[in-house]
């Protein structure tokens, strides 16, 4: 008897609530839909900058300050790309950067993972304390550290090169990625090491056989947040570089934003060109870059 | 102590290791692997460890004392005529301090109302974008590459590009204002303006937030919304008393980040403004690029780096002494 009327009662309660189950389903997609209206008029808005410096790339320069502006050029005149070289050499700069680039994003990538690797799986003396100073030093502005560098870089003779850029790199993966790889390991089941570990493999085996093929998101996100750190660092470029063959692509716009005389279109061309590389690596990479940032878990 | 064990039995006292291992009623192999298990580790942590110390570390140590000195770049420079470097104290910071030229307060008050303009609007700003886009809607990929572009355009570029759109005369900005019937806007070109101008960028820019709040937001346990609808709440309340709760630590890591990396804002100064109009973008970082690479003083950029420095950790404790208060953790939950 009694668990009649405890299902009775479930079923009076249950029909109405699945009819407004459904109305709050179509109010669901209403919602969704002025996300998706909200979003793309934000988007609009957010990508406008760049529509805008594309266009003014491919005017005249008598056309770029019209009023009322146009938002397309009457004709699209790619010549403006042909940018002199002694304005702004944008191949030798490409060059400079990568240089800069390429070996601070490969080591700095490798760095990241082996102490990522020690601290999520690994076990040692002193491991909260050196992960401490690790986090802590996230928080460290790096303006601080500047001068001393540049004194000690400059007590080297390595002003004006591209070393005091890269070196530091080399063994610098960051807090930050390594944080991030720490938490991408121990979403992993540690099972699968133990197990290799029993098979008699080393630890640098594990690593390099089990650890870094079930986390290659999070080295895609590694890899590319190095990328743009090192390519943004317009403020140590410029200390740093002084001389023109070794400009990289921000300090060379920065001379030319300050020194052009009228060439407008020349400098809006440069400064589109200058945008292309990053777009490309984060569209190559983009596939895992929220998956790589979702995994870790973010939560500790 | 383990490690002492395994230390007298791979020394070759194997005998003494053995019975301090039975002390301590542990086997001597699992010591010998647990040593061999560190110092592997140390060797995985050398060139993290090696780079966080010359490259972090030691350098801050060393912007402290070189704080108290009278030193130039001059002093690098063969044949200079410069005195000798030696410790003047506190001279550096009363110098900025009191300096009218140096004009420091301005900086330290333009810096940190840039900083709290630009995070507070980039987390608002951020976290939006990131709940509409955590709905299910066709081209979501598209649109979060198109929220996440601005973030890793090289800021120069991205300098340059503003300053173009905000032109008094002829920006795009200013002819879209005019054209929903509002004044017209000095931007980047008058003082009381710069700084909202500035902040407006830095939200703009803010992609990685959005990406780190998809990312927190994808996380949040199904099982709460769940529960909450089946009490009966609404989209609203379920946003206010389960996505937003469990989403406190995602939003104290971006804070942190957000501060950390506003404060040290120099592109558009270095860029664009050049400190200008007036004083309104001298921010310590670029005071201290202007003291220390243009003037030649390292002493005094030195002491502005570390009012720099001791500014950030104020921003850091409060940060972190509030926290407690307002950060949801789920209780049992924690590990390590």
């Amino acid at each position: 008897m009694k668990r009649m009327t405890v299902q009775n009662s479930m079923n009076i309660h249950v029909r109405p609530r699945r009819s407004s189950f459904r109305s709050k389903k179509n109010r669901g997609r209403a919602a969704d839909i002025i996300a998706l209206i909200i979003l793309i008029l934000v988007a609009a808005v957010v990508m406008l900058p760049l529509w805008w410096m594309f266009r003014s790339s491919l005017m005249k320069s008598m056309e770029i300050f019209k009023w009322p502006p146009k938002f397309f050029p009457s004709d699209w005149l790619f010549s403006n790309y042909n940018i002199k070289k002694t304005t702004f050499d944008f191949w030798l700069y490409l060059k400079n950067t990568l240089t800069i680039v390429i070996p601070c994003v490969t080591f700095g990538t490798a760095t990241a993972l082996s102490c990522g690797y020690a601290f999520a799986r690994l076990r040692f003396k002193g491991k909260k304390f050196l992960f401490s100073l690790c986090v802590g030093s996230m928080l460290m502005p790096t303006m601080v550290t500047l001068i001393p560098l540049y004194i000690s870089w400059a007590n080297m003779g390595l002003v004006d090169t591209f070393w005091p850029l890269t070196l530091p790199y080399l063994c610098g993966g960051g807090a930050f990625n390594i944080f991030l790889v720490r938490q991408f390991i121990q979403t992993i089941p540690r099972e699968l090491d133990e197990a290799a570990y029993i098979d008699g493999a080393g630890y640098m085996r594990i690593l390099t056989s089990i650890i870094i093929p079930s986390i290659r998101p999070a080295i895609i996100v590694v890899a590319l947040l190095i990328f743009i750190t090192t390519w943004n660092d317009l403020l140590q470029q410029t200390i740093y570089l002084s001389s023109r063959s070794k400009f990289t692509l921000s300090v060379g716009l920065t001379t030319f934003m300050g020194s052009f005389k009228n060439d407008y279109a020349g400098m809006f061309a440069a400064t589109c060109l200058s945008f292309i590389p990053g777009v490309l690596v984060y569209l190559f990479g983009q596939r895992y870059f929220i998956e790589g940032i979702v995994m870790t878990g973010m939560k500790n | 102590m383990p490690w002492c064990a395994s230390a007298l039995y791979t020394t070759g006292y194997k005998k003494a290791g053995q019975f301090y291992m039975i002390a301590l009623h542990k086997e001597p192999k699992r010591g010998k692997a647990a040593l061999r298990e560190q110092r592997a580790a140390y060797l995985f942590l050398i060139p993290a460890f090696l780079g966080l110390s010359l490259i972090t570390y030691l350098p801050l140590l060393a912007a402290f004392f070189i704080s108290f000195t009278n030193l130039n770049t001059g002093h690098f420079v063969q044949g200079g005529t410069l005195p000798p470097v030696r410790f003047i104290g506190f001279h550096n910071y009363l110098d900025i301090f009191v300096n009218p030229s140096i004009n420091f307060l301005n900086s330290i008050w333009v810096t940190v109302t840039y900083t709290l303009l630009a995070v507070v609007c980039s987390i608002i700003y951020s976290m939006i974008i990131a709940l509409l886009l955590n709905r299910r809607i066709p081209g979501r990929g598209l649109l979060r590459a198109i929220y996440y572009i601005p973030y890793i355009l090289p800021a120069t570029a991205v300098m340059i590009t503003w300053w173009f759109l905000l032109r008094y005369d002829g920006g795009v900005v200013n002819y879209l204002l005019t054209q929903l019937g509002l004044k017209k806007s000095y931007f980047l070109g008058k003082t009381s303006s710069v700084i909202p101008t500035l902040a407006m960028i830095a939200v703009w820019g803010c992609g990685n937030l959005i990406v780190i709040f998809l990312a927190g937001l994808q996380n949040v346990p199904r099982v709460y919304h769940e529960a909450a609808e089946i009490d009966g709440a609404n989209a609203w309340q379920r946003l206010w008393n389960v996505t937003l709760p469990c989403m406190t630590p995602i939003i104290f890591f971006n804070l942190m980040m957000s501060v950390v990396a506003n404060l040290q804002i120099i592109v558009p100064a270095l860029a664009v403004t050049k400190g200008g109009p007036g004083n309104s973008t001298m921010f310590m970082t670029y005071l201290m690029y202007q003291t220390g690479f243009k003037g030649r003083e390292l002493g005094k950029a030195g002491a502005i780096a570390f009012v720099f420095f001791i500014v950030a950790a104020i921003f850091a404790a409060l940060l972190f002494s509030t926290s407690k208060s307002w950060i949801f953790s789920e209780g049992g939950d924690e590990k390590e």
